[in-house]
């Protein structure tokens, strides 16, 4: 009888051994995301979050760096290509219809500025603008015009039209010091 | 630069709503769609923004877009998305319609 209540007693161990190695080990993947193996980095992982709450953003002083122009230029034309590509991809096909434009509206807008997002151009500002509008006869005009520093900031914007909805996807990029 | 460190240079979104809708309603109140003026409104409701806008002194980059469009049922969707430093910067968007078109302003601002 007590051989079976230790055995019991073994195997529980056993399992809540495993379940937090593997607890641990989840924690571990999610953390390091197929990069080095660091057992104290799963540590770190940890703590960050509480260290955060407490403080969500601790001001870094920084170094005067004298810059004063962008390390890079925006890539007006890249960025052209990629309105032109998301534009027809996402709305070659479709309908106008009030709902699925006002939901495409905001998933291209994201989806755009995650594209530009990831050209990394440093030190700029990013602002997307949308819009979809049906066509139907009627006149309209956009029009925009900005206050900044011609020399470094730019634009880029494609308009895209298919047999009943057009649309016109514009990016502004402000360089930021 | 001690003068655009402190408080003043969070984008104000009263200040500038009061302003576009100044321009829009001294700009379009009491006309009806004409083809022809569409063109001109569009440019003196952006011009007059930007000129208020700078006014105000505050060390910012603005953008202004206005969209003006005649009124015969057709739909019309926009949404924006910024990459951009929350605390400072910020957007106003302001829509002015009567009987016969729709006009939307938008303007971004962005701390230098």
């Amino acid at each position: 009888m007590s051989d079976f209540a230790k055995e019991k007693a073994a195997r529980l161990l056993k399992k809540r051994g495993s379940v937090s190695s593997l607890g641990s080990h989840d924690v571990k993947a999610k953390e390091t995301a197929g990069k080095t193996k660091d057992s104290i980095s799963t540590l770190s992982y940890i703590e960050e979050p509480g260290h955060h709450e407490d403080n969500p953003r601790p001001t870094v002083q920084m170094e005067n760096t004298f810059q004063l122009a962008p390390y890079r230029r925006f890539p007006v034309l890249t960025v052209n290509d990629i309105l032109k590509d998301v534009l027809s991809s996402y709305l070659q096909e479709e309908k106008y219809e009030a709902e699925l434009c006002r939901q495409m509206t905001k998933t291209i807008s994201e989806v755009i500025k995650a594209r530009v997002k990831e050209l990394m151009v440093p030190r700029y500002k990013i602002v997307v603008l949308i819009s979809i509008g049906q066509l139907s006869d009627q006149n309209m005009r956009i029009g925009s015009r900005c206050l900044w520093d011609s020399s470094n900031d730019t634009f880029s914007s494609h308009s895209f039209k298919n047999s009943s909805l057009f649309a016109l996807a514009n990016v502004y990029a402000v360089y930021f010091e | 630069m001690d003068l655009f460190q402190n408080g003043e240079t969070a984008f104000d979104a009263d200040d500038v709503f009061g302003i576009i809708k100044e321009s829009v309603e001294g700009t379009m109140g009491g006309n009806i769609f004409q083809q022809n003026r569409v063109d001109q409104w569009t440019s003196n409701v952006v011009e007059l923004c930007l000129s208020q806008l700078s006014k105000l002194g505050k060390p910012f980059k603005y953008i202004v877009t206005c969209i003006i469009m005649q009124r015969n049922g057709a739909g019309l969707q926009t949404a924006s998305s910024c990459f951009w430093d929350d605390t400072t910067d910020g957007s106003c968007t302001f829509k002015w319609e009567n009987e016969s078109m729709h006009c939307i302003v938008t303007v971004f601002g962005l701390a230098i």
